[in-house]
C-alpha cells in the first residue's frame, strides 16, 4: 500500500530525487558541530508556538472588558488550559534564548560573511520580528503587567525627534494604551507578524540551502573557502549525510530544548511570569517596579543611563543597525576565531555588556 | 569512555531508536491534553432543576428557556396544568414555535405540527416531542 503511494508520487513528482538531494545525499561538512542544530531547534519551537497559539485563540477574547477573564478561564477552567498557555508564554522565552545562541554561534564562526549576507540579514530581521511578537503578545492578557509594560515600551518611541509623539499615538492607536491598542496588537500578534515570520523563515532556509552550509572554521585542515565573483554552491564532498547522521543529532538537541521548556512549565513558570501578571489591568494605578521582560532589559536600562532619552535611543539604533549590516562592515574573509582577535574581543565585550546592563536594569 | 567494539553506526541506530521512542511517547502524551482542551464542556451541573416564575407562563401561552444547554418550552394548556418539552423538533432538529391561535406547536422548517401533549399532528416528524418532568412549588414551575 505504502509502496504504491510512494510509486504514485515518484512517477509524478520525482520524490526520490528530492529526498536524496535533501536527506541522504545532502552532505554537511565533516567537522560540523552541535551549534548547527539550533536552526532546527528554532523551527520546532516556532511550530510549537503556532500550535499552542491557535489553541489559545479558541478561548481567548480580544476585548479589554473580557480579555483578562478569558485568560483566567483558560488557566482555571478549560482542561489543560494552563499547560497550553504556559507552553506558549514560557516557550517565547526559550525561543529568545535559542535565537540569541543561534546568532552568537553564527557570529563566533563568522558564517555571516560573504556570500551569506542575505542569510544573516534575513536572520536579523527574524530576530526583530520575534521581539515584536513577544511585545505584542505581552499585552493580550490585559493584566497590570501587560498594560504597564506596554505603556513604558511604547512611550520610549516618544524620544524620536519631531515625529515622536505622533509615533507613540500611532503605536497605541490613541493617546494612552487602551481598547484601540489591544485591537492593533492582537491583529499584529496573531496574523501579520506570524505570516511575515513564516515567509521570512522560508527565505532564510532557502538562502542556507542555496549557498550551502558553511564549514566550521576549526581544525588543522580548515582553509577559508574561496569566495568567487559568481554564484557558487559550497559543496562538502566526503562530508556527513544530513540523514540519518545529522538529523539524529538535530533530534537529540531538539528534545533537550523541549525537555528544558517542559521543565520550566512544570516547575518554574513563575520565573517568567511576575505577580502583576495575575491582576487585571487598571489604567489608573501604576504598580510598583514595572520592568520589561529580561531580553528587553538592556534597552530599558540604556534609556535610563544616558542623560537624554534621545541619546539612549540613538545608541540603541546604532547598535542594531550595525549588527544588521555587520557582513557589509566586517568584510575580511578570515573566519577562524584565533585569527580575528579584534572581532573576538568585541564579541566577548559585547556579551558581557549585554549581560551587565541587563543585570543592572534588573536591580535598578 | 568510548568502547571501540561498538561502532559509530550502531550507536547512531541506538540513539535513533531511543529518540524515536521518546518522540512517540511525547506525541501520545501531548495528544491527550489537546483533545481535552478542545473537547466541549459537558453541560453544567446536569441534574439541576430549572425554575421559572409561574407568572411567566400565562394560560394558553408557552415560555421558551434553556434547559441544560438545549432549548425547551413550558406551557400552561389548561388553568394550573403545566407541561414541558424539549423544543427541538424530532425531525431534523429545528426549534419549534408556539401558535396560540391553533393551540399547537409548529416547526417552521418543514411544517411539522405537535399537540399540547407533544404528539405529532402532521408533517414529517417521526416521534413526539421529548417530554420533561414538571413540578409546582409555590409561584415557581420546576422543570427537570
Ligand atoms: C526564526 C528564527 C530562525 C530560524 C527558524 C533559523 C533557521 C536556521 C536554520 C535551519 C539554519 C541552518 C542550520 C544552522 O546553521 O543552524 C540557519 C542558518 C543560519 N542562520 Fe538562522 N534561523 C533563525 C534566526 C536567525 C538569526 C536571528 C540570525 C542572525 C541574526 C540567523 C543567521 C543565520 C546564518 C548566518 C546562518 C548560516 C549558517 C551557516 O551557513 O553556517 N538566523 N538558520
Ligand atoms: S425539522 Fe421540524 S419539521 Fe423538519
Amino acid at each position: 500500500m505504502l509502496e504504491r503511494l510512494y510509486h504514485f508520487l515518484e512517477v509524478r513528482l520525482g520524490i526520490r530525487d528530492i529526498l536524496e538531494q535533501n536527506l541522504t545525499k545532502y552532505l554537511l561538512p565533516n567537522n560540523v558541530n552541535i551549534w548547527y542544530t539550533l536552526g532546527a531547534v528554532l523551527i520546532t519551537l516556532f511550530v510549537t508556538q503556532f500550535i499552542t497559539g491557535i489553541l489559545l485563540l479558541v478561548y481567548y477574547v480580544p476585548n479589554p472588558a473580557e480579555a483578562f477573564q478569558s485568560v483566567e478561564r483558560i488557566m482555571n477552567e478549560v482542561p489543560y488550559g494552563w499547560l497550553i498557555r504556559y507552553l506558549h508564554a514560557v516557550g517565547s522565552n526559550v525561543i529568545v534564548i535559542a535565537l540569541l545562541l543561534h546568532m552568537l554561534s553564527v557570529l563566533f564562526m563568522g558564517s555571516y560573511k560573504k556570500p551569506r549576507e542575505l542569510t544573516w540579514v534575513s536572520g536579523f530581521i527574524l530576530l526583530n520580528l520575534s521581539f515584536a511578537l513577544c511585545l505584542t503578545g505581552y499585552l493580550l492578557p490585559w493584566s497590570q503587567l501587560s498594560f504597564w509594560a506596554t505603556t513604558v515600551a511604547t512611550d520610549a518611541a516618544g524620544a524620536v525627534p519631531v515625529i515622536g509623539d505622533a509615533l507613540v499615538r500611532f503605536l497605541r492607536g490613541g493617546a494612552m494604551v487602551g481598547d484601540a491598542t489591544l485591537g492593533r496588537f492582537f491583529a499584529l500578534h496573531v496574523m501579520v507578524l506570524p505570516a511575515m515570520l513564516a515567509g521570512l523563515v522560508g527565505f532564510h532556509l532557502f538562502c542556507v540551502r542555496r549557498i550551502g552550509i558553511s564549514r566550521p572554521p576549526f581544525g588543522e585542515d580548515y582553509r577559508p573557502a574561496e569566495v568567487k565573483g559568481y554564484f557558487h554552491h559550497e559543496e562538502h564532498p566526503g562530508g556527513i549525510p544530513f540523514f540519518p547522521n545529522y538529523a539524529i543529532k538535530d533530534m537529540a538537541v531538539i528534545f533537550f530544548f523541549l525537555a528544558g521548556l517542559v521543565y520550566l512549565v512544570f516547575f518554574a513558570p513563575g520565573l517568567f511570569i511576575p505577580p502583576s501578571a495575575f491582576e487585571p489591568a487598571d489604567p489608573f494605578t501604576t504598580p510598583e517596579h514595572i520592568k520589561p521582560e529580561w531580553y528587553f532589559l538592556w534597552a530599558y536600562q540604556t534609556l535610563k543611563i544616558f542623560p537624554s532619552e534621545f541619546l539612549g535611543l540613538a545608541v540603541q539604533g546604532l547598535v542594531m543597525t550595525g549588527l544588521a549590516l555587520l557582513p557589509f562592515i566586517d568584510r575580511g574573509s578570515e573566519r577562524r576565531p584565533g585569527r580575528r582577535p579584534l572581532f573576538i574581543a568585541c564579541y566577548i565585550l559585547g556579551i558581557l555588556l549585554f549581560v551587565g546592563i541587563s543585570v543592572w536594569g534588573h536591580y535598578s | 569512555m568510548t568502547d571501540p567494539s561498538i561502532n559509530l553506526s550502531e550507536r547512531r541506530t541506538f540513539l535513533g531508536i531511543l529518540l524515536g521512542g521518546v518522540g512517540l511517547v511525547i506525541s501520545a502524551a501531548a495528544a491527550w491534553p489537546v483533545w481535552r482542551f478542545l473537547a466541549p464542556s459537558s453541560g453544567e451541573g446536569n441534574l439541576a432543576k430549572v425554575s421559572i416564575q409561574r407568572a411567566e407562563v400565562p394560560l394558553e401561552q408557552a415560555h421558551f428557556f434553556s434547559f441544560h444547554g438545549k432549548p425547551a418550552v413550558v406551557l400552561q394548556a389548561a388553568p394550573g396544568k403545566f407541561a414541558a418539552f424539549s423544543a427541538v423538533c424530532t425531525h431534523l432538529g429545528c426549534v419549534i414555535k408556539w401558535v396560540p391561535e391553533e393551540q399547537e406547536f409548529l416547526c417552521p422548517c418543514h411544517a411539522g405540527r405537535f399537540s399540547v401533549e407533544g404528539k405529532v399532528l402532521g408533517g414529517p416528524p417521526p416521534e413526539p416531542l421529548e417530554e420533561l418532568p414538571v413540578a409546582l412549588d409555590g409561584d415557581q414551575v420546576l422543570v427537570g
